[in-house]
């Protein structure tokens, strides 16, 4: 049965900022267990409208992508500074 | 010279001294036209063999609005010392299938790169995209803009995403080629735009595609995918051609390797002793071939292309699972499906990558390849989530590598028997 998206979107992002708390960056693969009765396609549908909408983040080591919630964690600028004018 | 500030780089320079064109050269050259980026990056390079490790950190930044990858964030950790590369990013451009260009456009990038960017490009990375090496991070809206909108080309692919597919030059020059590689690839890159502009899967995935067995773009050694050109009947003989290559009219290999005298040529020698399943020989001065026992391996044709050609019945062999050596070593595609036709829309095609997907993205681990999933599950498994029928094909060493396993319910009483009924019958 199809998943409700916005309830999934929901859950995702309630499973994240609750997970951010002590791990900042997770694998789209710990974002499954928001709701285990998702499909992974499912979860990745949402888990990227989430990027769009701005309530997720991406991050990325150029080989891997993985997923934050914003606010949590260094920032872009924490971590490599930021660029003078 | 433009106001540029050059480092003193004694071991960069060094490597300007041998017999090839040096990247340094290069670099340096645009620096010193007025890219302080250049020599900034010269200057970190040449701290980096001082110090014997890399001085660029990673991460961060994966792409512009809406995308999840196409950009690899790289940032200097002695930004101080070197300020223009202190934001150094680089942009995946995906390429026009089988790299097709005219010199207009390549102009216009370098122009726009130039203008937004360091002016280094990498043409191309081993993925096949085009790399537009140092940019900082308000420049990557812009360039964006600029790619899709003057120059109608998109980001490529980077992160746990779909990789830029890659093809052959196919049959805009090769003669030899089974399949319409460029049809294929764009087809793929098209209907699989999700896949590869945000992230989906444990790690990345690539498609190749190459027009025959000669694997051009070396599909079975570096994709997770390959897609490789193959015929099911037989290979087209002209036996005029075949006398001419005996007799020395026609150069064999197509006058490859003519830079020293290799002797009248020997059909027996050079190419009948070297077919890995010896289904040639000659009867009188004609050319034969058992074609049942042709493996498509290439190399007749390749050595006398005026005398045999692939033939006519075409379509595409499909292996998984090739990867470089991170984990348990370099792995070479395995075979799936030896045959399957390629025509647009390619639908039998899809139905088994969404299958093989699912089943990765269920069962993957987190930067886990998909020829490692195999490994770790077993083809067996591999071939029951594809849905695919076991061939003695994909048995590499029968016996010593037993691929292909019984299930409880294939095996009559299962796994539990009555040893003791077992041990009347047969002595310990």
């Amino acid at each position: 049965m199809a998943v409700d998206l916005e309830e999934l979107k929901q859950k995702i992002l309630e499973f994240a900022t609750k997970k951010a708390k002590h791990k900042s960056k997770m694998y789209i693969k710990d974002l499954y267990k928001a709701d285990p009765n998702a499909k992974p396609r499912e979860i990745k549908k949402a888990a990227n409208q989430l990027v769009q909408e701005g309530k997720l983040e991406f991050f990325s080591s150029g080989s891997t992508t993985m997923y934050g919630v914003p606010g949590f964690g260094k920032s872009e600028e924490d971590q490599f500074g930021k660029l003078e004018e | 010279m433009a106001d540029v500030k050059k480092h003193d780089t004694p071991m960069c320079d060094e490597l300007k001294s041998g017999p090839w064109p040096s990247f340094v050269d290069d670099i340096e050259q645009k620096g010193l036209q007025g890219k302080q980026a250049c020599l900034d990056l010269l200057g970190q390079l040449e701290l980096s063999y001082v110090h014997k490790e890399t001085h660029w950190k990673h991460g961060g930044i994966v792409g512009v609005f809406g995308y999840g990858g196409g950009v690899i964030g790289r940032y200097s950790d002695a930004p101080e010392q070197f300020p223009a590369v202190a934001h150094f990013h680089t942009i995946r451009v995906n390429q026009p299938a089988s790299k097709f260009y005219n010199s207009a456009f390549l102009r216009k990038l370098c122009d726009m790169w130039d203008h937004r960017g360091s002016g280094m490009t990498n043409l191309h990375g081993s993925t096949g995209d085009m790399v537009l090496l140092g940019t900082t991070t308000d420049q990557l809206e812009p360039v964006f803009y600029d790619l899709t909108h003057q120059m109608s080309v998109d980001l490529g692919g980077s992160g746990s995403n779909l990789r830029t597919p890659s093809c052959c030059v196919g049959r805009a020059r090769c003669e030899w080629s089974c399949l319409d590689t460029q049809a294929i690839c764009y087809d793929l890159t098209q209907t699989y735009q999700d896949e590869l502009h945000r992230p989906a899967f444990p790690y990345k995935f690539k498609f190749k595609v190459s027009g025959c067995p000669n694997d051009c773009v070396a599909a079975i050694a570096r994709s997770c995918c390959s897609i490789i050109g193959t015929w099911k009947d037989d290979i087209r003989i002209d036996q005029e051609a075949v006398k001419a290559y005996i007799g020395g009219e026609l150069k064999p290999n197509a006058g490859a390797h003519s830079d020293r005298d290799w002797g009248a040529f020997d059909i027996q020698k050079e190419v009948i002793d070297l077919c890995p399943t010896k289904c040639m020989w000659m009867e009188g001065d004609e050319l034969k071939i058992d074609n049942r026992e042709c493996t498509r391996c290439m190399h007749c044709i390749n050595v006398m292309p005026e005398a045999l050609r692939p033939g006519t019945d075409t379509g595409a062999t499909i292996l998984v699972g090739a990867k470089a050596p991170i984990l348990e070593g370099a792995q070479m595609s395995t075979l799936a499906i030896p045959f399957i036709r390629m025509e647009p829309p390619f639908d039998e095609f899809k139905e088994f990558v969404d299958k093989i997907w699912d089943w990765w993205m269920e069962e993957g681990k987190n930067r886990e390849r998909f020829g490692e999933l195999i490994q770790r599950q077993s083809l067996q498994e591999f071939i029951r989530r594809a849905e695919l029928k076991p061939i003695p094909q994909m048995v590499k060493e029968p016996r010593s590598n037993p691929y292909v396993f019984w299930s409880e319910d294939e095996v009559e009483g299962g796994w539990k028997r009555d040893i003791k009924a077992f041990r009347a019958r047969h002595a310990a």
